[in-house]
């Protein structure tokens, strides 16, 4: 693969346990810049820690993790980051406009109130993902799509280069993930790189340029028409007892 | 002229304790919601049941009442309570409520062997250390308010600094991690915050129902509004309302405990707010299912 390219995000290495059980197992990563790429797995494959690990939330046993090469502490602000919807409760007190905002609060630093100029950035933000109707809705009252577009909008107005999204089509309707996917391709036009956990192989080919099978290993990474085969799929959903067992290389 | 003089003299007594009372509700309402926010209502009840060795070991090692130096133990103690809680939970398979009930009930009996053996030797010095128990607001003094007062200040001031850090911490903490904010290090900041305002309040409520105050208010406030800044608000605001109303009671008649009277009275605040709060209080609720049952009718007989 390209390897004389610049890298959007390289892991190498990874290693994840919790406790003594490893979630992720000698992880290797290579996403170039500018491609929209998807994280596939069956549950418990390691996908959300993947995710994790390469934003620092999760320490690894092992490896490490270049944002366009350097370590994810002197990379935040290039990186956007959409959590898994049942993550928050969403009975906070709190209204639309004020979740995106907070996706301006590392650019803020401390102590400093958001101000005019992040309010109209969360404004453009809501418009894109078409929110603009319900800023100052309670978050509470939103359907589940409408609460993944805020979501979205609070990662937009992160102004990165790189967006890492943790299922942003889980629960969500058919018009949302419509305009979902037509976001994340202007996303990938602007020469943004987006990495997405998914879990519906019906649309892969048709969402994504790259693809990442994943299965406590990684099973195989890169362009989805290379990767995306019946027998990578087989070893990635059919042959999990298999790996562990023949699995027993050192760090 | 004699009734005179003791009605001035109890006027202000009671003004002192009514103070004193506004400024522990104000700060344990504000910030009691981000206790209640963040799914941490018992450890309120931890802390306060922990705080109370501090009492007795800081008065045995200084053989002082002064309100700072007893605060002072309680704060440590119940500081040590919480970090043992924490520990318990990230180093062993010991779930969070189980780790809260063992150190909870450790140290809350340990405070009150403590305080047995401070009563057993008989230092004259030693009398009023058992308010700390169930709480008697009438033992207020000025500079116990002016603790209060202090202390209580400096948290809420703290809090409103952090303002946008510690809301982000209690909604979404992985994102908060993700752009960089030290989570551990705000949520040590937001412990510490409840630790003070719980301490504060000790010898008034008493350790057995201080939590009360905390989780109390920002219950009730949390059914008028959807505005954090507002809950806190309000919060504080019945907070206050609270304090003040059951010390006065209690202060009244005749040693009746304040720290009961002060929760039967929040416990008022948070009955009529769950059931008469627009949107989410349950009258509201009610009628607005029968409006909806009634239209629903309508438009089935218009269909026929």
């Amino acid at each position: 693969m390209q390897r004389s390219e610049q890298k959007a995000i390289q892991v190498t290495d990874l290693t994840v346990a919790y406790q003594d059980k490893p979630v992720l197992w000698d992880i290797d990563l290579d996403v170039p810049p500018g491609v929209l790429l998807s994280i596939v797995g069956p549950n418990g494959a390691g996908k959300t820690t993947l995710i994790k690990a390469i934003l620092g939330l999760v320490r690894p046993a092992a490896g490490n993790v270049l944002i366009y090469d350097k370590p994810y502490e002197a990379q935040r602000r290039i990186v956007g980051y959409v959590p898994q919807r049942g993550s928050v409760d969403w009975d906070f007190p709190t209204n639309v406009l004020d979740v995106v905002m907070m996706g301006r609060y590392g650019a803020l630093g401390w102590i400093r109130r958001p101000q005019k100029k992040e309010r109209e950035l969360a404004m453009q933000a809501l418009e894109k993902v078409g929110m603009e109707a319900y800023t100052t809705r309670q978050i509470s009252q939103l359907s589940g799509g409408q609460q993944q577009r805020v979501f979205l909008a609070r990662a937009l107005v992160q102004d990165a280069t790189v967006y890492l999204m943790d299922e942003p089509f889980q629960g969500v309707d058919a018009t949302t993930e419509r305009a979902i996917v037509t976001l994340l391709q202007e996303l990938r036009a602007d020469g943004k790189t987006v990495v997405v956990v998914h879990h519906d192989l019906q649309t892969v080919t048709d969402y994504f340029d790259w693809v990442m099978l994943l299965n406590i290993r990684r099973i195989a990474s890169g362009p989805v028409d290379e990767i995306f085969t019946s027998d990578n799929l087989r070893e990635t959903y059919g042959g999990r007892v298999a790996f562990m067992k023949t699995d027993k290389g050192g760090v | 002229m004699g009734n005179l003089s003791t009605l001035i003299h109890f006027d202000y007594t009671l003004m002192i304790v009514a103070v004193g009372a506004a400024l522990l509700g104000t700060v344990s309402g504000a910030l009691g919601c981000y206790a209640v926010l963040r799914r941490q209502s018992l450890l309120g009840d931890a802390i306060s049941h922990a705080a109370l060795p501090g009492i007795a070991i800081a008065f045995l090692l200084t053989g002082s009442k002064v309100p700072l130096i007893l605060v002072l133990g309680a704060a440590i103690a119940g500081w040590l309570g919480t970090l043992l809680i924490m520990s318990i939970v990230r180093l062993t398979r010991i779930k969070y409520d189980s780790a809260l009930a063992i150190v909870l009930s450790t140290f809350f009996g340990f405070g009150l062997v403590l305080h047995t053996l401070i009563q057993r030797t008989g230092n004259a010095n030693q009398a009023g250390l058992d308010t700390f128990l169930f709480g008697q607001a009438a033992t207020l003094l000025e500079r116990d308010v002016l603790t209060i007062g202090i202390l209580g200040g400096i948290a809420l001031i703290v809090m409103l600094i952090f303002w946008k850090e510690l809301k982000l911490l209690v909604f979404d903490a992985d994102f908060a991690a993700s752009i960089g904010l030290p989570i551990r290090t705000l949520d040590i900041l937001l412990t510490s915050l409840l630790v003070i305002a719980i301490v504060l309040g000790l010898q008034a409520v008493g350790a057995v129902l201080m939590s009360a105050m905390l989780v109390a208010p920002a219950v009730a406030a949390r059914q008028w509004t959807n505005r954090l800044r507002l809950m806190v608000l309000l919060a504080a605001c019945f907070g206050a309302l609270a304090g003040v109303s059951g010390t006065i009671i209690s202060s009244t008649a005749s040693r009746i405990p304040t720290g009961p009277t002060i929760v039967l009275c929040a416990t008022v605040v948070v009955g009529l707010s769950i059931a008469f709060a627009p949107n989410r209080g349950l009258v509201w609720d009610r009628i607005r299912q029968q409006r909806n049952r009634r239209d629903l009718k309508a438009a089935m007989e218009i269909q026929e």
